[in-house]
């Protein structure tokens, strides 16, 4: 049996670019993603991944092009909390602790069924720092901490920029596991990476940046 | 799964910024050493005459907390840039002008309130009448707020320069100058036992527009910061 997807994509770019003064950023983007989808954004240094995935955010204006969402353009009061990004900037307050950041999030977002702070935290490596102001933390703990936001928080779509980045090899098969469940659980992402990802359930979806 | 309510996220956003406030309490006190060190000035520099003091305390005390509050007005937004926190507070599903409209409340309580609670002392230093000092409260709860106000829209456009302090100044200061007029009208009005309701209905006709208005042009003014 051939298994035809009729499935509306999650999320859908029509020739989707961006410039900025002038200048295009990166060639336009043609990509769809699915529900229970994971996709790897690819390319050099400079070829604009992190500009597309803040574009996809909402944290950039769409610069040409159509996105659409479950089918219908992309209007963000709609969708908006559906879609988590984390970047560089981790979006912690470093005079908080990971405990009260988290509750920051959810005060803020809502929290995803059936999570707790306090078994999510010690799941994702910070048992014992809990409560420790994230200043003291080192820089992956930062990462994990950041992670535990995303797993806390109701949302179909991650957008994450090099999540990989300051992590351990436990660290970096916990984002695979998170990944793996987020996808699993119906929830779609997009993943920027230099390294190479050991993604567990599958080959991703791969897209190809180019400047 | 939960979503947020409106109450919670204000909750939030207000309890996060009071936090973070307390645990920078020595941040707290330098408005308030600052506002009291230059009334101390005034005195030294006009001479300890009660009849001078007594005409320029109510203008000084307004003035002085003003420059104080202008000292922490830079800090407001600068740090949520710097780490990230208004990225994710714009993706919040939750109005990004109310949001920061609990952060304004958040920092007039930290930086403001304790500016108010200390000027009877500074009004004293200048031996203001303390038959004053109600309408003195009064005016200073009604201007420090359209400070406040004002204060984060220009803080929110110029994030993104350098030197943002000195342009901050420069921008804010021409803009005080009605609530300083009015503010100042009612003690000089109470004072003398004039009627200074008027004045004061003008300071709250004022805030209550910038409360409606601030918050927006503030949201307005960050999405355009982030989106570049």
């Amino acid at each position: 049996m051939t298994a035809v997807r009729t499935v509306v994509p999650l999320l859908e770019a029509r020739a989707v670019s961006f410039q900025r003064q002038d200048e295009p950023v990166f060639a336009p983007l043609d990509f769809r993603l699915h529900e229970g989808e994971l996709a790897l954004v690819e390319g050099d240094n400079g070829s604009g991944k992190t500009t597309l995935l803040r574009m996809l955010a909402g944290l950039l204006h769409l610069g040409a092009g159509d996105l659409l969402w479950r089918g219908e353009a992309l209007q963000r009061d709609l969708c908006a909390g559906d879609i988590l990004f984390l970047g560089h900037q981790l979006g912690l307050k470093a005079d908080l602790s990971p405990r009260e950041n988290l509750r920051v999030a959810t005060g803020l977002h809502g929290t995803r069924e059936g999570m707790d702070s306090a078994s999510l935290l010690a799941e994702i490596g910070l048992r014992g720092y809990e409560d420790e102001p994230v200043r003291r933390l080192s820089a992956g703990q930062k990462k994990r901490a950041a992670l535990a936001r995303l797993a806390m928080l109701p949302a179909t779509l991650w957008l994450l920029d090099e999540p990989y980045a300051n992590l351990d090899r436990a660290g970096i098969a916990l984002v695979n596991d998170m990944l793996e469940r987020h996808t699993n659980g119906g929830g779609a992402a997009m993943v920027t990476s230099h390294g190479t990802v050991s993604f567990h359930g599958g080959e991703p979806r791969r897209i190809r940046m180019h400047g | 799964m939960s979503r947020a309510t409106l109450t919670t996220a204000c909750a939030a956003m207000l309890r996060r910024d009071l936090t973070l406030a307390w645990r920078r309490r020595g941040d707290i006190a330098m408005p308030v050493l600052y506002a009291l060190i230059v009334t101390m000035l005034f005195p030294f520099a006009l001479g300890p005459e009660d009849t001078l003091l007594q005409r320029i305390a109510g203008g000084v005390v307004l003035v002085t907390v003003l420059l104080a509050m202008l000292l922490a007005l830079d800090a407001m937004f600068a740090s949520d840039i710097e780490d990230g926190s208004l990225e994710q507070l714009v993706l919040a599903p939750q109005p990004l002008a109310l949001m920061l409209g609990m952060k304004i409340l958040a920092h007039w309580v930290t930086i403001a309130l304790p500016l108010i609670v200390i000027s009877p002392l500074m009004a004293a230093l200048l031996h203001l009448p303390a038959s004053v000092i109600p309408v003195l409260l009064l005016a200073l709860l009604l201007a420090t707020p359209l400070l406040s106000l004002l204060g984060a829209v220009l803080v929110a456009l110029t994030v993104g320069t350098r030197r943002s302090g000195m342009l901050l100044a420069l921008m804010l200061l021409p803009l005080c100058v009605p609530a300083v007029i009015f503010a100042a009208g009612a003690v000089a009005a109470a004072q003398q036992g004039l009627p200074w309701l008027a004045p004061i209905s003008w300071l709250a006709a004022a805030l209550v527009l910038a409360v409606v208005l601030a918050p927006l042009a503030c949201a307005a003014a960050l999405r355009i910061a982030l989106d570049s």
